[in-house]
């Protein structure tokens, strides 16, 4: 019996399957693999894994599918994979209950560090009050203070609205992670608010003239192009 | 060829062909009737209905429509405009072959158009076709050269497994990580090419997007991926908005500051650089390298030029696919793009993307 964590590949490609499967196993975790939905929807049901890896182009069964089925009963972490082209899967696939997305191709490195990102976040769901003690998100030289809801560059109050620092509290709660438009605009507007980008941009703007030491070269708060946003991990 | 072509045909809607064909015939019908009213011989009836159904033949797609409307055209002549009018009556002697005449007339002009019709098609398929061709013919050139380095990368890895140090492995795998990456980029602007090329009014998925998340976000993934020589980027201090593509804006900003790497010899700095004038958004990537040749400016976005010009011997890194994907997306969204040298050395790509109505 061992205690690491394991980690389902579900995808057709067996070359890929194979150079995901050598990298992680080396990187010590449990690979189980199934090829398509139907084995991948069993696996998930009998082996419980720690984490799903999934393509999204399935031959027998829409991927999107696959991650409504699981998160109906489990919130087992799960990183989509997806071709460059189609924007609008990621999308879709996030805002289904994906936790995060990486783009063929893909490297090594960028492969593990969204793998970190998600175990970090099965330990971060049982233990979230242990991880920030005093109630503050630190990345930096930024701090989130939830208690006083105020963010702080440098020590220095960054004077954000209201509604700036809702969108920093929100995407530092995820932090590592892509939050779509739509998510953000739902949980910070309403579930009944216009889908209006414009809104999020302009809010994004000025929090980026505020906590970025330089907009053009962010720190803090990515962009996914097409996707959302991503703060960057706490310390 | 010829089943696609039928499928493009009927692509116009049926109700447009049906309203088309009525219009037609219609027509003729008053022209008839009120020409009636002048003079009572109905000796042009007959005409003036195959010239109609003529047009019909014309302007609706497929055959079908021009039998139909000569079919009608005959049954109409014969109930309204022969004796006894308002009613059918095939035994008058001489008619029943003026009416026969008529229907083949009619149905052999219809099937002329229609054959006239698809041989356009053909001639203008046959001519996308080309293109396609000698862009797959320069491709297929350039994606030879990096296969075979990774082919011999790997094949002297895997067959020299004892001999090899560990450096000289890794530098081999290396050699071959960056030809792959390149391939990847090749391959991308390919997809993007047939995605514009596919249909001429493209369809870009277009939105409002922050200019400095664009601009960010390429400039990381490009530091990332090229460390030298220093990139620097500026932007103006109020938001801008552009509507485009992003993934493919992106993808153009990619290909120009890897040109600027690959290329620019000599240069120690590139910028990028975005700017707003009046209601055009102006970006610029430019080096202090030597400069683009002055014989290659006139055909740099041609994506051939490398054909004509060898002077670097075997240079794998052809980047004239590139810009000539870069053009044609930039194009695709309305703007206009340009190359030129600066006065103190160093090469500028600059490409220009309208605003929108808002401003």
């Amino acid at each position: 019996m061992n205690n690491r964590y394991s980690i389902l590949i579900v995808e057709d490609e067996k070359s890929i399957v194979s150079f995901m499967k050598t990298i992680l196993t080396a990187n010590d975790y449990d690979v189980l693999v199934a090829r398509d939905g139907e084995q991948a929807l069993m696996m998930v049901n009998s082996h419980c894994p720690d984490m799903i890896i999934l393509d999204l182009g399935l031959p027998d069964m829409d991927g999107l599918k696959i991650i409504k089925a699981v998160r109906e009963w489990s919130q087992v972490p799960i990183i989509v994979v997806s071709a460059r082209s189609r924007e609008q899967d990621k999308v879709m696939a996030l805002d289904l209950g994906a936790d995060d997305y990486v783009t063929k191709p893909f490297g090594t490195s960028e492969l593990l560090a969204r793998v970190r990102t998600g175990i970090r976040h099965i330990i971060g769901r049982s233990a979230n009050a242990e991880a920030m003690p005093d109630g503050v998100f630190r990345a930096g030289d930024l701090s989130v203070d939830y208690k006083k809801r105020h963010v702080y560059v440098d020590g220095e109050d960054a004077h954000l609205t209201k509604v700036e620092y809702k969108i920093v509290s929100l995407l530092s709660e995820y932090a590592g992670r892509v939050l779509t438009y739509d998510f953000l605009i739902k949980n910070i507007w309403g579930q009944n608010a216009n889908y209006n980008n414009q809104i999020l941009r302009v809010n994004m703007a000025n929090i980026r003239r505020k906590i970025e030491k330089d907009p053009a070269d962010p720190k803090y708060i990515f962009t996914e192009m097409g996707v959302g946003y991503r703060m960057v991990d706490a310390d | 060829m010829k089943r696609s072509l039928l499928r493009q045909q009927a692509s116009r809607p049926i109700v447009s062909n049906v309203l088309r064909t009525l219009f037609f015939l219609t027509v003729a019908t008053g022209i008839c009737i009120l020409l009636r009213m002048i003079d009572n011989r109905d000796t042009y009836v007959p005409m003036l209905f195959i010239l109609f159904v003529f047009l019909v033949a014309r302007y609706t797609d497929g055959f079908w429509y021009g039998v139909g409307a000569s079919l009608a055209g005959v049954l109409l002549v014969n109930y309204l405009f022969t004796y006894p009018y308002f009613n059918f009556n095939f035994t008058l002697a001489g008619y029943p072959i003026t009416i026969l005449c008529m229907l083949v007339v009619s149905t052999a002009t219809s099937m002329l158009t229609t054959q006239n019709k698809r041989q356009e098609q053909i001639r203008i398929e046959a001519e996308k076709e080309k293109t396609r061709s000698n862009l797959l013919r320069a491709v297929s050139h350039d994606l030879r050269t990096p296969l075979t380095s990774i082919l011999g990368a790997i094949s002297a890895v895997i067959e020299n497994d004892r001999i090899l140090g560990s450096e000289e492995r890794l530098s081999l795998l290396h050699d071959a990580q960056d030809d792959a990456r390149w391939l990847i980029k090749m391959v991308e602007n390919l997809l993007t090419i047939t995605r514009i090329d596919a249909d001429e009014n493209t369809r870009l998925y277009k939105e409002p997007e922050a200019v400095e998340e664009l601009i960010a976000s390429a400039a990381a993934k490009h530091r990332k991926r090229f460390g030298e020589p220093p990139l620097s980027v500026s932007i103006p201090s109020e938001l801008l908005m552009v509507p485009m593509d992003a993934v493919l804006i992106e993808q153009v900003i990619t290909n120009l500051l890897e040109n600027a790497v690959l290329h620019a010899k000599g240069a120690d700095r590139i910028t990028l650089s975005v700017r707003r004038e009046d209601s055009n958004a102006v970006f610029e990537v430019s080096d202090n390298g030597a400069g683009i040749p002055e014989k290659l400016l006139p055909h740099i976005f041609d994506g051939y030029f490398r054909q004509n010009y060898e002077e670097e011997g075997d240079s794998k890194r052809n980047m004239g696919i590139g810009l000539s994907v870069c053009e044609t997306i930039v194009r695709a969204h309305n703007g206009t793009m340009s190359a030129f040298n600066k006065e103190g050395g160093g090469a500028v790509f600059r490409f220009i993307l309208p605003l929108g109505e808002e401003y």
